[in-house]
């Protein structure tokens, strides 16, 4: 017997992106079923159970108070700090709880993956999907800072949806990269708290986009689409303005490169998992 | 093609020889390797091809390591094959290990929905069935507790539960026969026959060769990842098991310990070419020994493997130097066939002479009757007997 197989027989795995889609649209269910998995988990027999989905961005508010509210006198455009620095840590924290938990979403399954057969991109969907929950918790506590400070949304708010959209087609393809990455790379985990870290800071979360070289802020916006974000939030709930769309474009531009070369990596690289999990 | 068939045209699958190690520098150290042609493989499936219609139930069997779960992988869709094609029409379910996808922190009620997910029932599926599934698993007592609170067989009959009612058009099993008390097997059988007559094509993979026998009608052999052997599964468990025997004979001649087995023999007896089923059996041994000692002297027979039809015991009284043991039978309680004596002795706390195949015999005689589908025959035992049938009177 021959010990290598003939050519023409080797496997070429041809998925376009119509049957990727109908695929996953065929599995949705099981995306809920881990979301749901992953948000009950995470909050069972803990005290405080859900409410830490709020206490994690709540203390950072307390901390950015402190120190950059006194020590750095950020311009906030005439909004209370805590509100200007909530409405960055909001998106932030959704992007960090979903990278965190996304990028080791197919490690932590790995016994899944040669047992079920369903596409792989669910483990780092249902993640995000979880952490989606997460953000709708801790907006509410958005409500309780308005009435606090007296103030209200200005009515320029309906554009806030649009930019959740740009900013979760960006989360999506970081989650996809990054899960995929920690399978074939596992040091690559200890690089998400890192880039997490230096990402707080480098986005204008704490501090606003004025912060940014104006000259600089369009290319910016398209490698860290999350500055566009936070800047348009602020400026469509707080300001009553618009939100700038040159920076919004820039932003949906890198976006959605991030989600498209994510998506087709993760589905390249998703041929060979069951064979490492 | 129609739901349930299955067509795996010259499947080839490699792995890393490798493995174990996914760290950068391991891929960084593959790349170049890969620039230099030096990557090292394994194959864990050459050439195998698997052809069935609708209805059909094939069992793999094989040593660890064959390449059976392998196959079945990616029969499942769940791994790629490095070559080949491969068509499978309908619904595929594949039960590996059934309670995979539960999660200990969830309650039993939260498990269920999560397990029926993850083998491909929808939601709706699984509210619909929730009563009857709670039922079979007879669970309903401890519903809202955490699964880690489960015992090993709760656990399995909740996972078992859910994967019974999948009605999928292919259905493929890794091994859940193995684990499980005697009730639970036995339900996981009955199950699988009625899965069977509904149609539904089945592919088996396990060590229990018994229970494959009563449930498959054909079988595959798989050894490195290469078919040996591919028909009736009767024929093909006759020539699994006889390699297994040879493969034992072969590896050790006899397994030292601290008494050793000097000589074999087994035979009907003075003037008889071959044992014959119902007839006498007569089997010499020759045991060494350094010591006195008192040891029992255990003889199984069995058809290849390890666990015997029958086992005889007897205390026996060892001087230094060689001591001939024999037994007597004087019926064989054994159909037509090859078979094989294990001999083995113990003195109460260890065995003294591990247990090991020490000569084989052919009988001749009738055949088994077959069991009912469905039923396990854990060993072949021939017994005689006339029937009358009649009308009452």
């Amino acid at each position: 017997m021959s010990s290598e197989p003939p050519a023409e027989l080797l496997f070429r795995r041809r998925i376009g992106p119509r049957r990727a889609l109908r695929e996953l649209w065929a599995v949705r269910e099981v995306v809920v079923s881990l979301a749901q998995r992953d948000f009950l988990v995470r909050y069972k027999q803990t005290f405080l159970g859900v409410l830490w989905a709020v206490f994690a961005p709540l203390t950072l508010v307390l901390v950015f108070s402190l120190v950059f509210e006194r020590v750095a006198d950020v311009s906030t455009g005439g909004a209370p700090y805590a509100l200007f620095a909530y409405l960055g840590l909001l998106p932030w924290t959704f992007l960090s709880t979903s990278l965190s938990q996304g990028g080791l979403s197919l490690e932590a399954n790995r016994h899944l993956l040669n047992r079920v057969a369903f596409p792989r991109e669910v483990f780092p969907l249902a993640t995000v999907a979880a952490a989606a929950v997460d953000l709708l918790i801790a907006s509410s506590v958005l409500a309780v800072l308005f009435v606090a400070y007296g103030v209200a949304p200005r009515p320029t708010s309906f554009w806030a949806p649009l930019l959740f959209a740009v900013q979760l087609a960006f989360v999506l393809g970081v989650a996809l990269v990054a899960s995929v990455g920690v399978v074939y790379a596992r040091d690559l985990r200890h690089l998400i708290p890192i880039v997490l870290q230096i990402g707080l800071f480098a986005t204008p979360v704490a501090y606003g986009m004025e912060a940014i070289p104006s000259g600089w802020r369009l290319a910016y916006s398209v490698v860290n689409p999350m500055a566009a974000v936070i800047d348009g939030l602020r400026r469509t709930v707080l300001w009553g303005s618009p939100p700038r769309w040159d920076l919004l474009a820039a932003a949906s531009l890198g976006a959605a490169a991030v989600l498209v070369g994510g998506y087709v990596l993760f589905k390249r690289l998703e041929t060979g998992l069951a064979d490492i999990a | 093609m129609r739901d349930g068939t299955l067509r795996a045209e010259r499947l080839w699958k490699r792995f890393r020889s490798d493995r174990a190690a996914y760290g950068l520098r391991d891929q960084v150290r593959r790349l170049s390797e890969r620039g230099r042609g030096g990557e090292r493989w394994r194959w864990a499936l050459r050439d195998v091809t698997v052809d069935m219609e609708p209805g059909d139930s094939l069992a793999l069997v094989g040593s660890n390591g064959s390449g059976k779960s392998t196959l079945l992988k990616i029969l499942g869709g769940v791994m790629y094959p490095t070559a080949g094609r491969l068509g499978v029409a309908g619904r595929v379910g594949m039960i590996v290990d059934v309670w995979a996808g539960l999660h200990h922190e969830l309650t039993g009620r939260e498990n269920l929905f999560l397990a029926g997910s993850l083998l491909g029932l929808r939601r709706a599926e699984v509210a619909a069935r929730f009563d009857e599934i709670v039922d079979f698993a007879e669970l309903d007592h401890a519903l809202d507790r955490p699964a880690k609170f489960y015992s090993t067989g709760m656990k399995m009959r909740l996972g078992f539960a859910v994967a019974s009612f999948l009605e999928p058009d292919v259905l493929l099993v890794d091994e859940v026969l193995a684990v499980g008390d005697a009730r639970f097997q036995q339900r996981c059988l009955n199950r699988m026959r009625k899965v069977l007559a509904d149609g539904t094509t089945l592919v088996l993979v396990s060590h229990d060769l018994a229970a494959v026998e009563a449930t498959c009608r054909r079988g595959l052999w798989l050894q490195e990842g290469a078919c040996v052997h591919q028909g009736q599964v009767a024929e093909t468990l006759a020539r699994y098991r006889q390699w297994v025997e040879e493969a034992a004979e072969a590896a050790v001649a006899f397994l030292p310990g601290d008494v050793r087995l000097v000589k074999a023999a087994v035979g009907p007896g003075p003037g008889d070419a071959h044992a014959r089923a119902d007839g006498p059996l007569e089997v010499a041994l020759v045991v060494e020994s350094d010591e006195p000692r008192t040891a029992a002297i255990c003889l199984g027979v069995s058809e290849g493997t390890a666990a015997p039809a029958f086992v005889l015991r007897h205390q026996a009284r060892l001087r230094p130097g060689e001591t001939e043991v024999r037994c007597s039978i004087a019926h064989l309680p054994l159909p037509g066939g090859r078979f094989y004596v294990w001999v083995g002795a113990f003195d109460g706390r260890e065995d003294v002479l591990p247990w090991q195949p020490a000569a084989r015999f052919d009988v001749v005689g009738p055949g088994l009757d077959p069991a009912p589908p469905g039923v396990v025959r854990p060993a072949p035992v021939h017994v005689e007997a006339t029937w009358e049938t009649g009308a009452r009177r």
